[in-house]
């Protein structure tokens, strides 16, 4: 599941993937399953249950140094549930519920993301601008806001969001994880 | 209060639709047959109707206002949140928190509907009966 509207740059990194990619321009998923930050994984089983919520769980370790999050406990994980059905002791974690302010947060985008598509600039900025301050440390709103500002998600102020979400204590709608 | 005359309205819900509105103040105003395409319920006697499962409206006013209604109250009505912006005719309609406390408290994974690389759309319940990893990601 996409949380972007790029599909060229989703295409590109779908290269050779089995499995279904679906494209979130506007940001559903993230209002309807609390989701604050990519990646984002979530079990669900076969009758609709979801068995372990939402967790930042990564298909590489390029990352893992910066995360302190290595992908193949998480692999050897999802074997097992799918082999033996076992699941692990942290998926009874309770995810807390998005604050109003965060909710208000992803209608501002989308209003944004709408306005960008269709010409509207200034309304884009507008609302662009009330999504990030109303959640400042969410980076499905600001850092995905990035590259729609003409910005740089890997830049400097990507840097600066990353400083500051860990010096509020990484704040995030998921499991927590050992971050290192 | 100053009741506009129509202008354009374009609702951000599951689907992006344009219609005509009123303006009640900075509140939306549409059709009452407009309402099911945009939410998904309609204004009924018994309240906001879907199949046959009806809210009932604690305060009917809120709701029907001019021979219309007010969009973010019927809305509001349905658990789901709105913003408005007046100037530039949109309005982005959230969904119903009843659905994300299903899959926070309960358990229960909302289904959705997404267009994959192609434009064709899909629903998480395709594959229901089997087990499914849902992986949210972004090139950002």
């Amino acid at each position: 599941m996409a949380i972007d509207e790029n599909i060229e740059a989703l295409t590109t990194l779908a290269e050779g993937v089995t499995y279904p990619v679906l494209v979130d321009a506007d940001h559903r998923l993230t209002e309807l399953y609390a989701i604050s930050n990519i990646p984002t994984v979530v079990w669900i089983d076969e009758n609709e249950r979801i068995t372990r919520p939402n967790a930042a769980e990564f298909g590489t370790d390029t990352f893992a140094e910066l995360t302190g999050v290595y992908c193949k406990p998480h692999m050897d994980q999802i074997r097992a549930w799918v082999a033996q059905g076992t699941v692990p002791d942290d998926a009874d974690h309770a995810i807390a519920d998005l604050e109003p302010d965060e909710i208000a947060a992803r209608l501002h985008f989308r209003l944004a993301a709408h306005a960008r598509r269709t010409g509207m600039a200034d309304v884009a900025d507008h609302h662009f601008d009330r999504a990030v301050a109303l959640a400042p440390l969410d980076f499905t709103v600001v850092r995905a806001a990035m590259p729609l500002r003409d910005g740089d998600p890997f830049g400097p102020a990507f840097f600066e969001l990353w400083e500051r979400y860990r010096d509020a204590g990484s704040p995030y709608h998921g499991i927590p994880r050992a971050a290192s | 209060m100053t009741t506009s005359t129509g202008s354009t309205l374009t609702v951000l819900a599951e689907q992006v639709t344009t219609i005509e509105a009123t303006w009640d103040d900075a509140r939306p105003v549409v059709a009452v047959a407009a309402l099911p395409d945009l939410v998904g319920w309609e204004l009924k006697s018994e309240g906001l109707c879907r199949a046959d499962a009806c809210v009932p409206l604690s305060d009917r006013a809120m709701v029907e206002r001019h021979g219309g209604v007010d969009l973010v109250a019927a809305a509001a009505a349905l658990g789901r949140p709105a913003i408005v912006d007046v100037d530039a005719g949109l309005v982005a309609v959230g969904a119903p928190a009843d659905e994300r406390h299903r899959a926070l408290y309960d358990r229960i994974a909302p289904d959705f509907t997404l267009p994959d690389l192609d434009g064709t759309p899909r629903s998480l319940s395709d594959w229901s009966g089997r087990k499914r990893l849902l992986v949210a990601f972004a090139s950002w």
